[in-house]
C-alpha cells in the first residue's frame, strides 16, 4: 500500500498568508481594475468653503465639454436619492449625498459629472462654477456647544448631536441618574487627579482610496456594485433600499480591498450616487477617489476631548472615576458616527475594578469632515484617558506604575465580570499580561537603564499601559446590522472544499486562517481549500469585517458550518465503509475507521459518492454543503500590556522610540504569524497617533494637513523592532476560544508612549502632554515654555 | 495667515499714491496678471495666472480699494477663485514720508480654501509675500522710471 503523507495540524501554526503572492505581485483585482464596455466615469465637484449657502451652480461650461455625458447638481441628485440613512438610534439632521442649498464642510460634494474618462470628468468638474455665500464656520467643539458663532443644523441648537448622556454607577436603563456613590467616592478620596486630555483627529489613510463601480442592467432590472468596502452585504442592503431595488436585485462585490481601518464600514454618498446615476442612465459608471479627496471625503477618526478625574486613596486604591467626553463628530452623522464615542464610555474603567464611575458624553457638530470608526473605534480613546490618568496618579503617589495598576485590576477569579459601564468582560487575567510584559522588558533593568541615561543628562522615559478591548462584535442586540456571521462550506465533487464567509477581509488574512481551521477539521491539505468572500452572490449572507470580529464570529460560523458538513460526510463514509459514523477519523486526506487505517477511503472518493450516491443511504439527501449562522452571546474582551522606552533630544525636542514591548492576549491564536502582523499594524497606527499624526484645521474650517506633505504617517524607520509576546486566555463566548486582534495594537500604544514622554520630561515638572509629540512642543517644555 | 512688508520709494507720497491708484500701473505690477479692468469706482476685475506647484492655475478675482485717505492710507481687498480653490486677502496700506522718500507699509491677512488650503498651505505664505514683494519692487522701478523720464523731460526743456 502506498504510504499516505501525514498532514500536520495547522491551527496555531505560523502559516504564511496565502493571499500575499498575488497581492505583492500586482495580481490582485481592485475596484479600479474593473472595466466594463461602455463604462463612464464620475467626478465630484466639492465645496471649497467649510460652511456656506449655495447661491448658484453654473454647469453650462461643464456640460458643453466634449465627452461629458451629464452633470447633476445636488438638487437633481436629491430627486433620485433620499437623505442618507444612519445605523445608530440617535436623532440626525438630513444628510444629502450631494449638498442641497447649504454646505457644511470643505470637501462636501455639490455636483457630479459623468464623462467619457476620468480626465474629462475632472476637467468638467473644475469648470463648474459654484457661488457660495460663506457663513461663519466653527471648528472648536467646546465653542460650537455654545451655539457660537454658528448653528450648523437648524434643528440642533448649540450644535449638539448627542447632548450629555450619562452612564455608569447609579444610572439605570430608564434614564435615572443617582450620583450618590460617585460623590461619596470623591468625598472619601485622599487624592484626586484631574486632567483635560485631547485624543486628536486622525485621517485613516488606507493605501487604496475608496472606489465604486455600479452597473445597472436595464434589461435584467438588476444592479451589480463593486466597492472598496469592508462589508458588501451591508452595502447591498443600503443600495437596494436607496435605489428602490430588492436585495435579490443587487449584487455587491468587494474585490481586493487595500485597507479599511474602519473608514470603509460606512456606506458613503458616492456609493449611492454612483448606483443612482447608473440606474438613471442605464450604463455602468465608475468613481475612484483621489488621494486629495480622500483626506476630506472619507471619514476621519478619534477627535474626543476627555475631562478625567480619578479619586483614590494613598494606597493607590482607586475609589472613583469621572470622565466627561466631548466628541467632535464633524458636520454630519455617518453610519456609525454617533455610536463610536459610546464605546469610549463603555470601556471607561479599562482593566480596573473601580467602584464608582460617572461618564457623560456630548457629541458636537462642527464644520469638519464627519468622523466614524477608525481602528479601535472608541476603545483607544478610553484606554488613553484611563491609562494616562492612572499614570498621573502613580506619579503623584510616587508609586511604581505597574504596582498601582496591579492594586486595581479586576482579579482573574472575578470573570465573567460585569463592569459599572454595562459591559460583561468574558475572561481575563490582567496580572498575567502585566507580568509577561514586565518580564519580557526586564522592567527593573529598563528603569536602571533609564536612570543611567539620565545621569548622562539624556531625557529618557519609560511608559507602561494596560488595555482591554471590545472585540468579536457582537450580539445582534448591540449592532443594528445584526451581530452574527454566516458561512457555507461545500465539499466539491472532487473532494476539494469551497467555503464562504461574510466576514469580508481587507488585509486580515481570512483566506489563510479560515483554511487552516478547515484543513484541520477535515484532515485535508490546505491547498485543497478555497475561501470565497466579498461577493453577495457567492456569499449568501454576511455582516462584514469590523470590530475585530472576523475570526471570533466569522471563523466560528465557518467552524460550525464545517461541522455540519462533516457529520453528513461521515454518514456517507460510514455507508461506504460499513462502519458507524462515530467511529470515523478524518486525517491525511482520508476517512477511515478508528484503529483500522487500511480500510480508509480517500476524501475525494467519499465526496464523489455523496454526489453520485448509488445506492443512496436511507434518510440522506445527495450532496455535501451546509451553512451556519453564528450569533455570539457576548462580545470578547482581549487585553494586554505595552511598555515603551522613549528618548527625547534635549537640543531639538525630537522624540525617538527606543523600545516597544507588547504582551497581548487575544485568546486562542489560529495563526500567530498573522496575529503578529495585525499587532504590528495596530502598533504602527497607535505610535503614529502618539508621535506624528494630526488632522489640523484652521479657524475657517480648512484642513491644513490635507496631503502627505503635511499629514505625517509614521514610517518603518520611526519604529524600533517590536518585541511581541502573548498570553492565552481563551474566551468562552465561541468554541474557538479566539477573541480578535485586528485593532488591539492601537489601544495600549498611545498611552504608553505619552506616559514615557511625560516620564522623560519629568525633570521639567510636566504632568501631561497632549498628542501628538511634536518636537517643537517637547522643545518648549524643555526650554521653559508650556506644553 | 498674516503677511507684512515695507517698501521705500524715492519719491514723495503724492507720487506714490497716484501710482497705487492707477489701474494700468497696478496691472503691470501684479505678477501673472492677464487682465485688470475697472468694474466700478475703486473696484476691478482681474485674471491672474500662477504657475507654482499646488497653486498652479488661473484665478478670477475682484480687487476693491476702500477707506481711501489720499496720500496716507487705504485698504485693499482681493478675492480670487480658480480650479485649485480660492484665495482671499485684505491689507491695510499706509504711506509714511521721510523727507524725500516714502515708505509704504502693508499689513494683511490671506485666507485660502479648497485644495489650495489642503495642498498649498505651506506655500501660500511664501507665495503671497513673494507676489507682494514683486508687485512693490515693480512699482518702485516704475516710480524711478517716471522720475528719470521727468528728469529727462526737464533737461530737454531746459536745453530748448
Amino acid at each position: 500500500m502506498a504510504s499516505t503523507p501525514v498532514l500536520p495540524k495547522l491551527v496555531g501554526e505560523r502559516v504564511r498568508r496565502r493571499e500575499d503572492p498575488r497581492l505583492i505581485q500586482g495580481r490582485g483585482t481592485y475596484v479600479d481594475d474593473v472595466k466594463i464596455v461602455g463604462m463612464q466615469h464620475l467626478a465630484f465637484k466639492r465645496s471649497d468653503v467649510a460652511h456656506g449657502r449655495i447661491l448658484s451652480i453654473d454647469v453650462s461650461a461643464a456640460e458643453a465639454m466634449d465627452g461629458v455625458e451629464a452633470v447633476f447638481t445636488g438638487a437633481q441628485i436629491a430627486e433620485m436619492l433620499a437623505p442618507m440613512p444612519i445605523a445608530t438610534p440617535f436623532p440626525s439632521p438630513p444628510h444629502r449625498a450631494v449638498a442641497v442649498d447649504v454646505v457644511r464642510f470643505a470637501g462636501e460634494p455639490v455636483a457630479v459629472v459623468v464623462a467619457r474618462d476620468r480626465y474629462v470628468a475632472r476637467d468638467a468638474a473644475d469648470a463648474i462654477v459654484v457661488d457660495i455665500d460663506p457663513l461663519p464656520a466653527v471648528v472648536d467643539p467646546e465653542l460650537a456647544m455654545t451655539g457660537q458663532p454658528t448653528v450648523i443644523h437648524p434643528d440642533f441648537p448649540n450644535n449638539l448631536a448627542v447632548a450629555l448622556v450619562p452612564s455608569g454607577t447609579g444610572c439605570t436603563p430608564d434614564g435615572k441618574v443617582d450620583d450618590t456613590a460617585v460623590d461619596r467616592a470623591f468625598a472619601e478620596a485622599e487624592i484626586v487627579v484631574s486632567q483635560r486630555m485631547m485624543n486628536q483627529r486622525l485621517v485613516p489613510n488606507a493605501i487604496e482610496p475608496r472606489g465604486v463601480v455600479a452597473n445597472f442592467e436595464p434589461g435584467k432590472g438588476s444592479m451589480t456594485i463593486w466597492s472598496s468596502t469592508q462589508n458588501p452585504h451591508i452595502l447591498r442592503t443600503m443600495i437596494a433600499a436607496m435605489t428602490g431595488l430588492g436585495q435579490d436585485q443587487v449584487r455587491a462585490i468587494a474585490p481586493e480591498v487595500g485597507g479599511g481601518f474602519g473608514a470603509k464600514i460606512n456606506i458613503y454618498g458616492e456609493e449611492y450616487v454612483t448606483a443612482a446615476i447608473s440606474k438613471r442612465l442605464g450604463i455602468p459608471v465608475k468613481w475612484i477617489e483621489d488621494r486629495s479627496e480622500a483626506f476630506v471625503a472619507t471619514t476621519h477618526g478619534r477627535d474626543i476631548i476627555g475631562y478625567v478625574d480619578v479619586a483614590a486613596l494613598r494606597t493607590g486604591k482607586v475609589l472613583g472615576l469621572k470622565m466627561r467626553l466631548i466628541a467632535d463628530i464633524g458636520a454630519y452623522n455617518m453610519l456609525l458616527t454617533a455610536a463610536i464615542p459610546t464605546l469610549t464610555m463603555m470601556m471607561a474603567n479599562g482593566t480596573y475594578a473601580i467602584p464608582a464611575i460617572r461618564t457623560t458624553l456630548t457629541e458636537v457638530f462642527t464644520n469638519k469632515t464627519p468622523t466614524d470608526a477608525y481602528r479601535g473605534a472608541g476603545r483607544p480613546e478610553a484606554t488613553y484617558f484611563v491609562e494616562r490618568a492612572m499614570d498621573m496618579l502613580a506619579r503623584e503617589l510616587k508609586m511604581d506604575p505597574a504596582e498601582l495598576r496591579r492594586r486595581n485590576f479586576i482579579a482573574a477569579d472575578q470573570f465573567p465580570y460585569a463592569t459599572q459601564m454595562g459591559a460583561v468582560y468574558d475572561s481575563g487575567d490582567y496580572g498575567k499580561a502585566l507580568d509577561c510584559a514586565l518580564d519580557a522588558s526586564n522592567w527593573k533593568a529598563l528603569i536602571a537603564e533609564r536612570d543611567a541615561a539620565r545621569k548622562e543628562g539624556r531625557l529618557v522615559g519609560v511608559g507602561l499601559a494596560m488595555y482591554v478591548e471590545v472585540c468579536g462584535l457582537g450580539p445582534s442586540s448591540s449592532l443594528p446590522t445584526g451581530g452574527w456571521e454566516h458561512s457555507q462550506v461545500t465539499i466539491e465533487r472532487d473532494g476539494r472544499i469551497s467555503a464562504t464567509t461574510g466576514a469580508s477581509p481587507h488585509g486580515q488574512g481570512n483566506e489563510t486562517t479560515f483554511a487552516q481551521m478547515l484543513a484541520d477539521q477535515f484532515g485535508v491539505p490546505i491547498e485543497h481549500i478555497t475561501i470565497h468572500h466579498g461577493d453577495t452572490s457567492v456569499v449568501k449572507q454576511g455582516i462584514g469585517t469590523f470590530g475585530s470580529r472576523s475570526q471570533a464570529v466569522g471563523g466560528t460560523a465557518m467552524h460550525l458550518a464545517g461541522g455540519k458538513v462533516k457529520s453528513k460526510m461521515a454518514k456517507f463514509a460510514a455507508a461506504l465503509l460499513e462502519a458507524h459514523e462515530d467511529d470515523l477519523v478524518f486525517e491525511n486526506g482520508r476517512i477511515g475507521v478508528k484503529g483500522s487505517p487500511a480500510s480508509a477511503k480517500s476524501f475525494a472518493e467519499v465526496a464523489g459518492y455523496a454526489y453520485v450516491p448509488v445506492p443512496l443511504p436511507p434518510g440522506l439527501e445527495p450532496g455535501l454543503s451546509d451553512e451556519a449562522f453564528f450569533e455570539p452571546t457576548n462580545n470578547t474582551y482581549p487585553f494586554g500590556c505595552v511598555i515603551a522606552m522613549l528618548e527625547i533630544d534635549r537640543e531639538t525636542g525630537e522624540p525617538t522610540l527606543r523600545r516597544l514591548v507588547a504582551a497581548d492576549d487575544a485568546g486562542n491564536l489560529i495563526n500567530p504569524l498573522i496575529v503578529e502582523g495585525q499587532i504590528h499594524g495596530g502598533l504602527a497606527q497607535g505610535i503614529g497617533q502618539a508621535m506624528v499624526e494630526e488632522a489640523v484645521y484652521n479657524d475657517d474650517g480648512q484642513l491644513l494637513t490635507g496631503s502627505f506633505m503635511d499629514y505625517a504617517l509614521p514610517r518603518a524607520t520611526d519604529f524600533p523592532r517590536f518585541e511581541l509576546h502573548a498570553t492565552v486566555t481563551p474566551t468562552p463566548v465561541n468554541p474557538l476560544g479566539a477573541k480578535g486582534v485586528g485593532e488591539a495594537g492601537t489601544l495600549g500604544s498611545t498611552p504608553c508612549i505619552v506616559n514615557a514622554a511625560v516620564d522623560a520630561l519629568s525633570e521639567f515638572g510636566v504632568t501631561h502632554i497632549d498628542m501628538m509629540l511634536r518636537p517643537e512642543k517637547l522643545w518648549r517644555i524643555i526650554h521653559g515654555g508650556q506644553a | 495667515m498674516d503677511i507684512a512688508g515695507s517698501y521705500t520709494f524715492d519719491v514723495p507720497p503724492e507720487r506714490v499714491w497716484s501710482l497705487l491708484m492707477d489701474p494700468a500701473v497696478i496691472s503691470s505690477c501684479i505678477p501673472g496678471c492677464d487682465t485688470f479692468e475697472a468694474t466700478a469706482e475703486n473696484s476691478y476685475r482681474a485674471k491672474l495666472t500662477v504657475a507654482l506647484a499646488a497653486i498652479t492655475g488661473s484665478y478670477d478675482g475682484i480687487v476693491t480699494l476702500s477707506d481711501l485717505v489720499p496720500h496716507t492710507s487705504y485698504r485693499l481687498t482681493a478675492e480670487g477663485k480658480g480650479r485649485p480653490g480660492f484665495v482671499k486677502g485684505s491689507a491695510a496700506i499706509t504711506l509714511r514720508t521721510d523727507g524725500a522718500t516714502t515708505t509704504v507699509d502693508v499689513a494683511g491677512t490671506v485666507q485660502t480654501g479648497g485644495p489650495i488650503a489642503r495642498l498649498g498651505q505651506r506655500l501660500i505664505g511664501g507665495v503671497s509675500k513673494m507676489m507682494m514683494d514683486r508687485f512693490f519692487v515693480s512699482m518702485v522701478e516704475i516710480s524711478r522710471a517716471y522720475d528719470r523720464a521727468i528728469a529727462d523731460d526737464s533737461a530737454r526743456r531746459a536745453k530748448t
